[in-house]
């Protein structure tokens, strides 16, 4: 399969199930949800090292978040279901709590899963804090010197994908980052899912393990570093001198399968040699998302 | 949901009617015969049926309309534990008496004590939404333990009396005495309102969740809530200082 003369590889992307929260947080402004949220989805690339995966889904209109205020929402992921709400705490706690104007809320109200994110920061309150129940669904006012900080009780909790992947590999560092930063562009904003990674791009792709030290998770994929060509069993067609990496969790494998499309439609471009996928023989993760089937319409 | 059960008035009530049986407990899956059987109280000529008042036609389905003038039936909607209650016109005394869940939505007036507890008993309402698009009279909301009671133009003397939590919003007015032994719970005044004196004044501010709130009451309901009450300030009063005073009064001002 060729989409404008990029070969798309007979592969698939290996994913993973994990835990997801989707965060709306709201602000007098979009400067300061901009703020609250960057800090909130920071340091949280991979759970390898960052314990958990987070991303802004969409900046969202005042007229579609709770209280009529510039918004954004965020999908926050873990492993475990046990680890998601001490994520959700510390993170909520540490940088929406602190941001000036913010509210933050829940954005999975039909979930069944709930879990206590208000209802662990109200303590911070010392014996202040005041609780409202609305619509059923219980709000924690939480003094603070600049006035009060409103957090919902309970965060609702889904089983989501994590690990949806593709590979640009192209014929120079500048071909793949533009490639990259084009697919990026498309997918950001798509409802139901994010890209944890700095700007949407990785360009350090991981292998399970590593070569020398056996207590490491993970280290670099060499099959697909340019430099190691002659050194490793690469797995890099001739002319590719630089890749670029694409992950894309979600709340389900479609929201995943449709960005993946949308972003590998974008990177098919000029300089662009064909595109890829991570998997790892698809003995580890339950979730498998063929790049030929992706593009030409078929789902997970 | 289907447009429920409606029961119209066969004839002008000429007494006074106690209502606190009809809705009390579970109600909602009830049919129109089950409803009808249902007891009132009249003042001078004793114990009725529902059914002899009223002619009731649907199906319920959580959602009961009266339709008729009801100045006269007392505690409709007491002990309502589920579904939505809505009321063409006013109502009479304690209406939503000590409601525990569901929806009252009343289009005119209601008198005395709306949401409040039964006399003697330590509790109002303990959950649910109580709107009164007319106005309330005295003590609506005495003794509210939880829920949301909401009054669209004047609340008479002593609405949220004695409050132990909840949420009052009064549009218009407030009469005087507004949370006057409160514990805990808010008085949320859009119009003029005199905190008692054993409130304390803390500071004027933006309070986001009365953001939250009220713009789910615009959308949800259709009330005429402004800008201006969205974007404003309120001045936060603190009590009731003679009890716990974790109680609040928060009264719009333009600043």
């Amino acid at each position: 399969m060729k989409i404008r003369g990029v070969f798309i590889e007979d592969t698939f992307a290996e994913a993973f199930t994990m835990r997801v929260a989707r965060i709306v947080i709201t602000a007098r402004s979009y400067r300061w949800v901009r703020a609250a949220a960057l800090k909130l989805t920071g340091f949280a690339t991979s759970v390898i090292g960052c314990k958990v995966e987070a991303g802004i889904e969409r900046e969202l209109p005042a007229k579609d978040t709770p209280d009529g205020r510039p918004g954004i929402s965020i999908l926050l992921m873990t492993m475990g279901k046990d680890d998601l709400p001490k994520r959700l705490i510390e993170r909520v706690g540490q940088t929406v709590l602190t941001c000036p104007t913010t509210a933050c809320y829940d954005g999975l109200p039909d979930a069944p899963d709930r879990v206590g994110v208000g209802s662990a920061l109200r303590f911070f309150g010392d014996g202040f804090q005041v609780s409202k129940v609305l619509a059923g669904q219980r709000f924690w006012r939480i003094p603070v010197m600049e006035g009060e900080f409103l957090v919902q009780e309970k965060f609702g909790m889904l089983k989501g994908v994590g690990g949806g992947n593709f590979l640009i590999l192209a014929r120079s560092a500048d071909a793949a980052l533009e490639a990259a930063e084009a697919a990026a562009d498309s997918m950001a904003g798509r409802p139901g899912i994010i890209l944890p990674f700095p700007g949407g791009v990785v360009r350090s792709g991981s292998k399970v393990g590593s070569r020398r030290i056996k207590s490491m998770i993970a280290s670099t994929n060499d099959a697909f570093c340019p430099t190691l060509r002659a050194v490793t069993a690469t797995a890099l067609p001739e002319g590719v001198n630089s890749v670029l990496e694409i992950v894309v969790n979600g709340v389900d494998a479609n929201s995943i399968a449709s960005g993946m499309k949308a972003g590998i439609d974008a990177a098919c471009r000029d300089g662009v040699v064909a595109i890829s996928a991570g998997n790892y023989g698809g003995k580890l993760g339950p979730h498998h998302f063929y790049l030929r089937k992706i593009m030409s319409g078929a789902a997970e | 949901m289907s447009g429920g059960l409606v029961a119209k008035l066969k004839e002008p009530l000429r007494q006074r009617a106690d209502f606190s049986e009809v809705l009390a407990g579970s109600w909602a899956a009830l049919s129109a015969r089950e409803l009808s059987d249902r007891p009132v109280h009249l003042e001078r000529d004793g114990d009725a049926r529902l059914g002899d008042l009223f002619a009731l036609d649907g199906q319920a389905q959580g959602r009961i309309r009266f339709v008729g003038e009801l100045d006269q039936a007392d505690r409709l909607g007491a002990g309502l534990i589920e579904g939505e209650v809505v009321v063409e016109g006013g109502v009479g005394r304690e209406a939503g008496l000590a409601q525990a869940g569901g929806r009252i939505d009343i289009g005119g007036d209601a008198g005395p004590r709306a949401g409040a507890a039964p006399l003697g008993f330590k509790r109002g309402m303990t959950g649910g939404e109580l709107i009164v698009r007319g106005s309330a009279g005295a003590e609506a909301g005495a003794a509210m333990r939880r829920g949301l009671l909401i009054i669209l133009h004047t609340a008479a003397d002593r609405a949220g009396l004695g409050m132990i939590a909840g949420t009052v919003v009064v549009f218009g007015p407030v009469g005087t005495d507004a949370g006057l032994w409160s514990k805990r719970g808010s008085v949320v005044a859009l119009g003029r309102i005199t905190p008692p004196p054993t409130y304390s004044y803390a500071c004027t501010f933006q309070p986001v969740h009365l953001r939250l709130l009220l713009t789910r009451l615009r959308d949800s309901y259709g009330l005429p809530v402004r800008p201006r009450h969205l974007n404003g300030f309120y001045r936060r009063y603190s009590g009731d200082m003679a009890e716990l005073g974790k109680g609040e009064i928060l009264a719009w001002t333009a600043k």
